[in-house]
């Protein structure tokens, strides 16, 4: 659909009375302080890109990037508008206009094929171990990313020798009598950078009434596409998965991640393919996605059984902004990681700011996006806690590269690990 | 002087990460909240961010040399076009400049620069057990710096007046680059009838006779209690009787707010927890000082409520008090919900009557908005007679546009007949200029002699206020 013709577009625009409240929690804002980079002021471009007051240039797509589409703004904005889907949408406009070959093939051809992302992530992994950095630069990436590509390259540390689709299988039956049958989304980073999230995101599930499937064929959620201007990659990918999912009869489509679980929801399918042949379907798949936190507690209601020798720890929650502000999910997370026996739950201040992390901004704006990380590891380390637990691949990244630059000793953790521990442990 | 050659000395003079000159980034600085940039936005020559007095100083000098017009700016949240540059010119940001210079807790006042966000400063001060009590509900976003020279006020001006009433002086760089010292150069006091009182002068005079560069504002203890009665109305009209009696029963609030029923939606729809009950008006009493005695005139406001109102609830529960005083906060940009395709729009919005004619206004105004045919939603600060009216429209329907200008133009003519003003705190900028003469008459003139006195170019932020 043309841009000009979104929905979103069409009916939200106007309804921005550039009131600024967008401007007081945007964390990009906060950093660059002038209304280039103030929520209010992509709004305003994408009318003026809308209306032809302004001429879709390189410049223009610049300023719309600088923007970790947290939701920060949209979450916060009495008039309800999505303004970070706005953005998505104008940047896939000019994108058209400003063509690049590299971005293409990363994001066109490489992140829309497990197969060859996998490879390519492993190719990444032995230039790490042996140093051979310049693999990363010879995939491309220089070309295409501003800012210091070195500085970049350190945020992607230790990626695990094994997949999570290596680790498991793409079955499992429940331990004891079967609630529900649930489809298990597999997001990439969770697949490639943190492939024990995965594994014991599948023993928590079987060990409390669910059948597990994997499918094969999952592909990317496709918000990094919506974030680098691709919504036409990011509709392929979404009519795929929707069609791939869609073949089973699951009660419930879960992801651990919380980056796919709003790129999935049903309002984010309906802004991407909202007035399309393909709704009804989206709509179908959209209407079973679940976070797991959620899924754990809302409907399984999962106990832990007491433990009393279970030693004492401090944990520090960060709230992903595609859990906090895009699908509003704050408690359940929470809540899981209180029936840890043993667990202490010590809030940091601004638990819900963002880390700067967001996907891919960390490697396209890094200096920035430390910046934005400095206040986060501040906060946290401030709480005295010994890991940090989160639902987000991206944010688990660039709070360990906090940890690194901080020199801290601590660690970061998606609640599903201490729950599956937790269990083992006894 | 040509926009380029400006720029460039800028640069020279500043470094090009103080300024902004691409044409793009300039677009951003051609609106504020106003309906009235929406309509016509204008993008400045340049952006400046000064951080230091010398800074200011350095610009105005090269401003006045050169006859280039200067437009202070704080967050631009300012519903009248204020801060932008409608004749072309230099717009200085200056909502970066944010230090608190100073806490001085013993003589309950605080030094800051003029970019400090009202919130900040606030949660600062709370530090120190002390407030500034004036309380925009642009408090997140909105400078101080801007609410000196709008003089805003806010929810509590019923009991604790305007910015006016705090400022104990100022730090203003004169246009032709002098720097003055208003309140006494020397001078901690909080009383002070030495000299002409120029610190009056500048508040609310909407940056055209000098650049604020530095506020000395004078604080309150905080109160020790608080709290909040909800009286929820079946008839709108019973609404204002009710705040003449709370009144005349001797309690001054320390504030009243009146939502009606669009607003009511409004608020619930951004904010379900909030759970405002459906009724033709609510009003909103707060009331703050020692325990007893809020919960005294509490219980007071109840029994006096309760003589018209379907039902009153009287909290001091920390929660539920947040809850209420934000759902009043978000109204005027919530506002926008009440129609699937349109919005409301900032104009016509700040209008001041006596107290004694609000239930005739709010009449008056209903009446209006059914001869344009255009719905309008009422709130505001009904213990002061400070009613703001949004008109909701789609802006993007030129017919609708001309109907709401009359609309908005028929308003402000009622303030003024109905012995009120056009603007109770958000102030005239560029869009309620053009009723300074039906308002002030002769006095005018002396207006404008005095800006001619400070400013014999005319470049401090032309087009505005007189
Ligand atoms: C949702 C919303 C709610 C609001 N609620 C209220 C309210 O309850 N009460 C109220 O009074 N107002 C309210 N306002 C209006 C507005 O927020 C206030 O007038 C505020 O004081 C403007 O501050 P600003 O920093 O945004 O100033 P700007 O809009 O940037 O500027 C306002 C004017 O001040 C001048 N100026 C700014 N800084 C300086 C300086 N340092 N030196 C000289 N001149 C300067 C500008 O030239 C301009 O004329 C509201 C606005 C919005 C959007
Ligand atoms: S909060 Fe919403 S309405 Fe207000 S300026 Fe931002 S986007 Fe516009
Ligand atoms: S999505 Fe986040 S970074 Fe982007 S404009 Fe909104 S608040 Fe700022």
């Amino acid at each position: 659909m043309q841009f000009k013709e979104l929905p979103s577009v069409k009916e939200q625009i106007m309804k921005c009375v550039r009131c600024g409240k967008c401007r007081s929690v945007c964390p990009v804002f906060a950093e660059i302080r002038n209304e280039t980079a103030a929520p209010r002021g992509h709004v305003f471009m994408v009318e003026m890109l809308r209306d032809s007051k302004v001429e879709a240039s390189q410049l223009l797509y610049d300023r719309l990037s600088n923007c970790l589409m947290c939701e920060t703004c949209s979450a916060n904005c009495p008039s309800g508008i999505e303004v970070h889907k706005l953005n998505a949408a104008a940047r896939s406009y000019i994108y058209k206009y400003y063509p690049n070959s590299t971005k293409d093939m990363i994001f066109d051809t490489m992140w829309t094929n497990p197969g060859l992302m996998q490879k390519t992530i492993m190719m990444m992994r032995g230039a790490q171990k042996t140093g051979m950095q310049f693999l990363a630069r010879s995939i491309g990436f220089t070309k295409y990313l501003p800012g210091d590509m070195s500085k970049a390259e350190r945020i992607l540390t230790d990626i695990p020798s094994r997949s999570a689709r290596h680790l498991l299988a793409e079955g499992y039956r429940s331990i004891g009598e079967r609630k529900y049958t649930v489809g298990y989304f597999l997001g990439c980073a969770t697949n490639l950078l943190n492939p024990q999230v995965a594994v014991a995101a599948v023993d928590v599930l079987i060990r409390n009434g669910c059948d597990v499937i994997i499918p094969s064929d999952n592909k990317c959620c496709g918000l990094p596409h919506l974030a680098n201007g691709k919504m036409d990659t990011a509709q392929e990918l979404a009519i795929h998965n929707v069609k791939t999912f869609n073949n089973y009869q699951f009660d419930y489509i879960i992801t651990d991640c919380a980056s796919c679980s709003s790129a999935l929801d049903p309002k984010s399918m309906q802004f991407l393919l909202g007035g399309t042949k393909d709704e009804d379907d989206a709509q179908k798949f959209a209407g079973k996605i679940m976070d797991l936190n959620r899924f754990l507690i809302e409907i399984l209601d999962i106990k832990l059984p007491a433990n009393e020798n279970a030693s004492p720890i401090k944990i520090t929650y960060h709230d992903p902004c595609h859990l906090a502000n895009a699908q509003g999910i704050k408690a359940a997370p929470r809540e899981l990681l209180k029936r840890i026996p043993g667990v202490e739950l010590v809030e940091m201040k601004d638990a819900n700011r963002c880390c700067g992390g967001s996907g891919t901004y960390s490697v396209t704006h890094y200096d920035l996006s430390m910046q934005i990380l400095d206040h986060k590891m501040h906060n946290a380390m401030e709480t005295g806690a010994s890991k940090i637990a989160t639902c987000c691949p991206s944010c688990m990244m660039q709070l360990r590269h906090g940890i690194k630059r901080e020199n801290w000793n601590a660690e970061v953790v998606h609640p599903v690990e201490l729950i599956c521990e937790s269990y083992k442990g006894l | 002087m040509d926009k380029i050659t400006i720029q460039k000395e800028l640069t020279d003079m500043l470094g090009k990460d103080a300024l902004l000159s691409e044409e793009l980034d300039l677009m951003y600085y051609s609106y504020d909240s106003s309906f009235f940039t929406k309509l016509q936005p204008a993008s400045p020559y340049a952006v400046v961010f000064p951080k230091s007095t010398e800074d200011v100083q350095k610009i105005m000098q090269f401003a006045y040399q050169n006859d280039v017009n200067v437009i202070p700016r704080g967050a631009g949240t300012a519903e009248t076009g204020g801060s932008i540059a409608l004749e072309g010119g230099i717009v200085m940001d200056l909502s970066k400049w944010d230090e608190i210079l100073e806490v001085d807790a013993k003589n309950m006042q605080t030094i800051i620069r003029p970019g400090v966000v009202h919130a900040k400063l606030n949660e600062e001060l709370a530090k120190f057990n002390l407030f500034f009590p004036p309380d925009p509900g642009s408090s997140q976003m909105c400078t101080v710096g801007g609410m000196v020279a709008n003089n805003a006020s806010g929810l509590r001006a019923v009991k604790y007046g305007t910015t006016e009433q705090y400022v104990l002086g100022l730090e203003v760089v004169m246009p032709n680059g002098d720097i003055i010292i208003t309140g006494g150069m020397k001078s901690r006091a909080i009383k002070n009838v030495s000299g002409l009182n120029l610190t009056k002068l500048m508040v609310g005079s909407e940056g055209i006779l000098g650049v604020i560069t530095r506020i000395r504002l004078r604080c309150f203890p905080k109160p020790r209690a608080r709290g909040i009665a909800m009286a929820v109305y079946d008839k709108l009209d019973d609404a204002p009787a009710t705040v003449l009696d709370v009144y005349q029963a001797g309690i001054l609030p320390s504030g009243i707010e009146i939502l009606d029923n669009s607003a009511i939606k409004a608020v619930n729809e951004f904010k379900p927890h909030i759970n405002l009950p459906d009724a033709e008006a609510i009003l909103l009493f707060e009331v703050d000082g020692n325990p007893a005695g809020v919960e005294f005139d509490g219980n007071l406001i109840k029994e006096l409520a309760g003589k018209r109102a379907r039902s009153v609830e009287w909290s001091t529960d920390q929660q539920r008090m947040t809850a209420l005083w934000e759902g009043r906060a978000v109204t005027a940009t919530a506002a926008a919900r009440v129609r699937k395709d349109g919005t409301r729009v900032f104009a016509g919005e700040d209008i001041s009557i006596p107290i004694s004619r609000v239930t005739e206004v709010l009449r008056r105004i209903k009446e209006l908005g059914a001869k344009y045919n255009i719905p309008i939603v009422n709130y505001g600060h009904i213990g002061d007679g400070n009613v703001h009216s949004a008109p909701v429209i789609n802006p993007e329907i030129p017919e609708e546009v001309e109907r709401a200008l009359k609309l908005i133009d028929e308003i402000h003519l009622l303030a003024i007949e109905l012995e009120g003003t056009t603007t109770g705190e958000h102030g005239v900028g560029a869009v309620r200029r053009r009723y300074a003469s039906l308002e002030h008459g002769t006095a005018l003139d002396y207006m404008r002699k005095t800006k001619e006195a400070f400013d014999p170019k005319g470049i401090m932020n032309p087009g505005k206020l007189i």
